[in-house]
């Protein structure tokens, strides 16, 4: 049994005995079956969710160590899905996305960097390699456990 | 409506919303339209969009295969692996398969003279707008910019350039025919075949093409 109370889980030294569990919110299944495959060989396990609310729902009813989330998709957007999960969690969240989309006039702002004004743990620029993946899945669960305390 | 003046502010809106007797109507020859920096902005954006999840998946599981290589084809071969490389190969079937669709997707231009020339033009864009990275040299030294002169003057034959140089002076087809020491019937044709090529619609888009701006934005 991992951590049921994602609250919980911040104080938890993490170690090979328990499982890591981790929520991918991302509408493209491609990039959630292969972050499983990913994770899968390294005892972690990864439950896809294709739409916010359906991650929410998923979050509510089980408990996560991390949470990935995707910036665009169809319905509820990453960064109201961020909102809404840090309103009620301290749960590591990881902002995913391909996209910078910075402003020429205003380079420092873009919606990774967004993501982080709502609440995101860490940011992963896609498409990302394995051992960016787990750095920024380790990152996370270290930031997390040491008061969030951000670089 | 407070809507109108907060568009204002943002640059690529400036193009068709008068805020004030400064805003010239057309742009300043040798900058690009608004619209032209636009649509390949949302034409980017959908290709990047399209694209990053499959090859979000792909690096994950090409990572994974390179760092395991040793293992695969020998007894120690493990299942997740094998699994691994057959969602690779699904992946890379995939993006294939978008990358065609999306070729198929964008409309061609009226003709292939200048087919060839707008191709270049989007390479330009592209290699513009990424910088420093590979960017200037990556087509080779043979491509010209499509909105230099000199590119433009490349798909043109000798007596076509030399009607394109009458009409930015101002030439009517009778005052270039003459001068030309030709007929106004085959000064107009080539006049024609010059407009055709880069669809031109007016003697105004010829002048404009002649000065390396682009002509007709459809």
């Amino acid at each position: 049994m991992a951590a049921l109370n994602p609250h919980e889980s911040r104080g938890i030294p993490r170690s090979a005995k328990t499982t890591t569990r981790i929520l991918v919110i991302d509408d493209d299944a491609c990039v959630s079956s292969a972050i499983r495959a990913i994770m899968a060989r390294r005892q972690c396990e990864a439950v896809p969710a294709l739409r916010a609310h359906a991650g929410i729902h998923t979050f509510h009813t089980s408990g996560f160590d991390v949470v990935m989330v995707d910036l665009f998709m169809p319905g509820m957007n990453g960064l109201d899905t961020i909102t809404q999960i840090r309103s009620e969690s301290a749960v590591p969240i990881i902002a995913m996305s391909g996209f910078r989309l910075r402003n020429s006039l205003d380079p420092d702002q873009d919606f990774l960097g967004m993501a982080m004004l709502r609440g995101a743990t860490i940011t992963l620029r896609k498409p990302f390699s394995p051992p960016q993946l787990v750095a920024a899945i380790d990152r996370s669960l270290g930031l997390a456990c040491s008061t969030g305390d951000s670089e | 409506m407070t809507q109108k003046a907060d568009r204002t502010k943002h640059p690529s809106f400036s193009k068709g919303i008068k805020v004030s007797g400064e805003q010239a109507e057309e742009p300043e020859i040798g900058r690009p339209y608004p619209e032209r920096i636009r649509t390949p902005n949302e034409v980017g954006s959908a290709i990047v969009h399209q694209l990053n999840g499959p090859l979000t998946a792909l690096r994950l599981y090409m990572g994974e295969i390179r760092q395991h290589s040793g293992r695969l084809g020998t007894t120690e071969t493990d299942d997740s692996l094998q699994q691994i490389v057959e969602n690779a190969f699904q992946e890379t079937e995939r993006v294939c398969t978008m990358i065609r669709l999306i070729a198929d997707t964008l409309e061609a231009p009226l003709h292939q003279e200048g087919a060839v020339e707008l191709g270049r033009d989007v390479i330009n864009w592209w290699t513009r707008s990424s910088g420093t990275e590979g960017g200037g040299n990556a087509n080779g030294p043979g491509v010209a910019d499509a909105a230099s002169p000199q590119s433009i003057h490349a798909l043109l034959t000798p007596r076509q350039r030399e009607v394109l140089s009458h009409i930015s002076q101002g030439c009517s087809n009778k005052q270039g025919a003459l001068r030309m020491q030709i007929g106004p019937r085959t000064f107009e044709s080539h006049r024609a075949r010059v407009m055709q090529k880069f669809r031109a619609r007016n003697a105004a888009d010829l002048v404009r093409l002649a000065f390396g701006e682009h002509a007709a934005t459809p």
